[in-house]
């Protein structure tokens, strides 16, 4: 290759241009805090990803209204994670390389957030989360602190289910989990929890997806005599495993948890396999003054009630608590910085306050405590939250919540 | 005992299903001399056909004929667009051909009917009991249908003369062609009956299980094996060794664990080619 002149100064006038693009990019950012919405638009978790992303952009159009956070606005770049790790790897990549976002927020199933969190930690930028896994709480995956979960884990799914077992009265449970992190954390969650009350469980299963038939299975569970079960699995295997149990003739009650026990269930099935079944979820912090204002939010965004996606009550919380905590920090604060003022912001002994202008203004007297509209939303030191459940009975092919569990 | 009893008649049940999708993969086999990856898909697609003719007329039955021939034509779509082209190709050709055809039809599905899992609205029976074990009436429904279409085959295969035909290919395609047998006819003939049959596999596993675009591909490893354990390319090994799979699935996971299900029907597979690298039923010379 032979290059004239011409070309050479033209080739090097350009990498001196390259050169100063970055640094144009940086001046322009002063004033801008990029954050990623990575929500489960298709998929699985199709029902709740775009109300989640609808709700990040109107809680950073809120903040950006009461004149930013620590002095900066949000920009938000939006992304399908389609509920699959591959995709989801894709797109935070691209958030993170291209649109240099500083905060990745909203990712849904256990699957995607395992997959992402190795990404923002290597980029040093906070994930926060709706999954379950029990996984997300330590080390390797949480090893930097960046990874908040707005989600009950697994582990207090199981305790729920053992709090509702007792209420119910039964006496010699067993479990069936989906063999991945999430559904055994829930069943051995329900397991330490159960046996801490003195209970014993008497047959415990774990099984492996898409198979042609789950009657092993539940032949070795029916053989212990239970009479209850309590699941931690999905919608796909439950209806399998709802329809073998029925045409099995055994009489039994069962506790699944929410996203497997919902309408669609019940649409497979028929009222008749369903009568009686105990579904299990975490609620948003209903009545609050925070819920009211996301609720809303959700009405205006969505036309329905924000009561119908405990998830994006979760994406709301996400934008008001990091926008908080960049407010705490102060201008121009790094990333790590925000990090650390999380807890400041979230958990008890400051003032409580339940929207972002209420805590800004809040912030210039001191700590505040952000009584958020998905939970009280205090992280532990693991950055986990510990929402109320609810138990709700399937009665005559209706979802019908009963009672609310504390832990 | 009883418990054992059920468990048999249960893997029976879903052996029937694998042998069905390898009795696909081993015709395809046999006359094409590929491995056809899209058979779960195949499966896949019968299952949307099935659920769609359900809907649209009412009948379970009408549903299933509808879905059966959707497979049958999108096989004979296949090997009009893409393996024909490819036949002088190496088989390897075929084969990467045939996991892009998998990955289309998936695609395509996935497109038109969502994700969301769909399900044969049938109606659940409490078993009945003979001497003590309970037996499903709809396991004995599918185990008809699916030993129906096992003999439907095996009628086309052997007491017709397009059956005769497809055999003397599949024994040795040169000298059927120096015989005079035309080609197009057999191979029309062979993606038919394969796609129909990979269509009633998939329709009796959706109405045992879900129908999702991924249900298919899920069943594609136990239908190689089962394929491969009969001796690749022999029709009524195929069928045996899917009835052994399940049946040993069901029967020793109990006592191994429900983690190993899918490992078992691979041990069983190392086992046999162990000691019989043919296959049950494969030829000598089949072996290549």
């Amino acid at each position: 290759m032979k290059l004239t002149r011409r070309q050479t100064l033209a080739s090097l006038g350009l990498a001196a241009g390259a050169g100063l693009l970055p640094r144009l990019a940086l001046s322009q950012d002063a004033g801008i805090f990029r954050i990623g919405a990575l929500n489960p638009v298709t998929g699985a978790g199709g029902p709740y990803g775009t109300g989640m992303q609808k709700m990040i952009l109107a809680a950073a159009e809120m903040v950006n209204a009461a004149g930013g956070a620590g002095g900066r606005k949000f920009e938000v770049f939006a992304e399908d994670t389609q509920t699959q790790p591959q995709a989801a790897v894709l797109a935070a990549k691209k958030l993170i390389d291209v649109n240099k976002v500083q905060a990745i927020l909203g990712t849904w199933s256990s699957g995607v957030s395992l997959a992402v969190i190795p990404l923002t930690n290597e980029a040093g930028i906070p994930l926060f989360h709706c999954s379950g896994a029990p996984a997300l709480s330590v080390a390797p995956a949480n090893g930097k602190k960046l990874g908040y979960r707005f989600q009950a884990t697994n582990d207090r799914f199981g305790r729920a289910f053992a709090e509702i077992a007792k209420k119910e009265g039964f006496k010699r449970p067993a479990t069936m989990a989906f063999n991945n992190a999430s559904g055994i954390g829930n069943t051995e969650g329900f397991t330490r929890a159960w046996t801490a009350m003195g209970g014993e469980v008497v047959a415990s299963v774990v099984y492996e997806p898409a198979q042609p038939s789950y009657r092993a299975e539940l032949q070795k569970i029916l053989d212990a005599k239970p009479d209850v079960i309590v699941t931690g699995s999905y919608l796909a295997d439950t209806t399998i495993i709802l329809r073998e149990w029925f045409q099995t003739g055994e009489e039994i009650k069962w506790i699944i948890p929410a996203w497997a026990a919902n309408s669609e269930l019940v649409k497979a099935l028929g009222p008749d396999v369903v009568e009686g079944i105990i579904s299990v979820d975490s609620i948003s912090n209903e009545g609050s003054p925070a819920f009211a204002a996301y609720d809303a939010a959700y009405q205006k965004a969505i036309g329905k009630s924000g009561l119908g996606n405990v998830y994006a009550a979760m994406a709301w919380d996400m934008v008001i608590v990091l926008a908080l905590a960049m407010e705490a920090a102060g201008p121009g604060a790094d990333v790590a910085a925000i990090n650390a003022k999380m807890r400041e912001v979230a958990n008890p002994d400051g003032t409580k306050v339940s929207n972002f202008a209420e805590g800004k203004a809040a912030l210039k007297n001191g700590k505040i405590n952000y009584e958020g509209a998905s939970s009280i939303l205090d992280f532990d030191e693991f950055g986990d939250v510990t929402p109320d459940f609810a138990a709700s009975f399937i009665r005559k092919g209706e979802i019908k919540r009963e009672y609310q569990v504390k832990l | 005992m009883t418990s054992f009893v059920e468990l048999l008649l249960s893997g029976i049940t879903s052996g029937l299903i694998i042998g069905l999708a390898g009795l696909s993969v081993t015709l395809v086999f046999g006359i094409a001399r590929f491995s056809n990856a899209a058979t779960g898909d195949t499966m896949t697609l019968g299952a949307y056909g099935a659920l769609m003719g359900t809907s649209l007329t009412g009948s379970l039955l009408a549903g299933g004929l509808i879905g059966l021939v959707a497979g049958a034509l999108s096989a004979i779509l296949a090997y009009l667009l893409v393996f024909r082209p490819l036949q002088n190709r190496s088989p390897i050709s075929s084969l990467l051909a045939s996991i892009g055809v998998a990955f289309f039809i998936r695609a395509v599905l996935g497109l038109v009917f969502g994700h969301d899992q769909m399900v044969f609205q049938m109606d659940l029976v409490r078993p009945f009991r003979l001497l003590g074990v309970r037996i499903q009436p709809n396991d004995l429904k599918f185990a008809g249908v699916a030993i129906l279409t096992l003999a439907l085959v095996f009628v086309v295969l052997h007491l017709t003369p397009i059956g005769r035909r497809m055999r003397a290919v599949a024994d040795n395609p040169l000298l059927a062609r120096v015989s005079g047998i035309a080609p197009r006819a057999v191979m029309f003939t062979l993606w038919a009956i394969a796609g129909a049959v990979a269509a009633v596999a998939g329709i009796l596993l959706g109405m045992k299980t879900v129908v999702s675009p991924e249900s298919g591909w899920d069943m594609l490893l136990p239908a190689f094996a089962a394929a491969v354990l009969g001796g690749i390319g022999h029709p009524v090994g195929a069928v045996l060794a899917g009835v052994i799979i399940g049946v040993a699935q069901e029967l020793a996971t109990p006592f191994v664990g429900f983690t190993y299900k899918i490992a078992i029907s691979f041990l069983v597979l190392l086992l046999v080619l162990l000691v019989r690298p043919r296959g049950l039923f494969g030829k000598i010379e089949g072996v290549r």
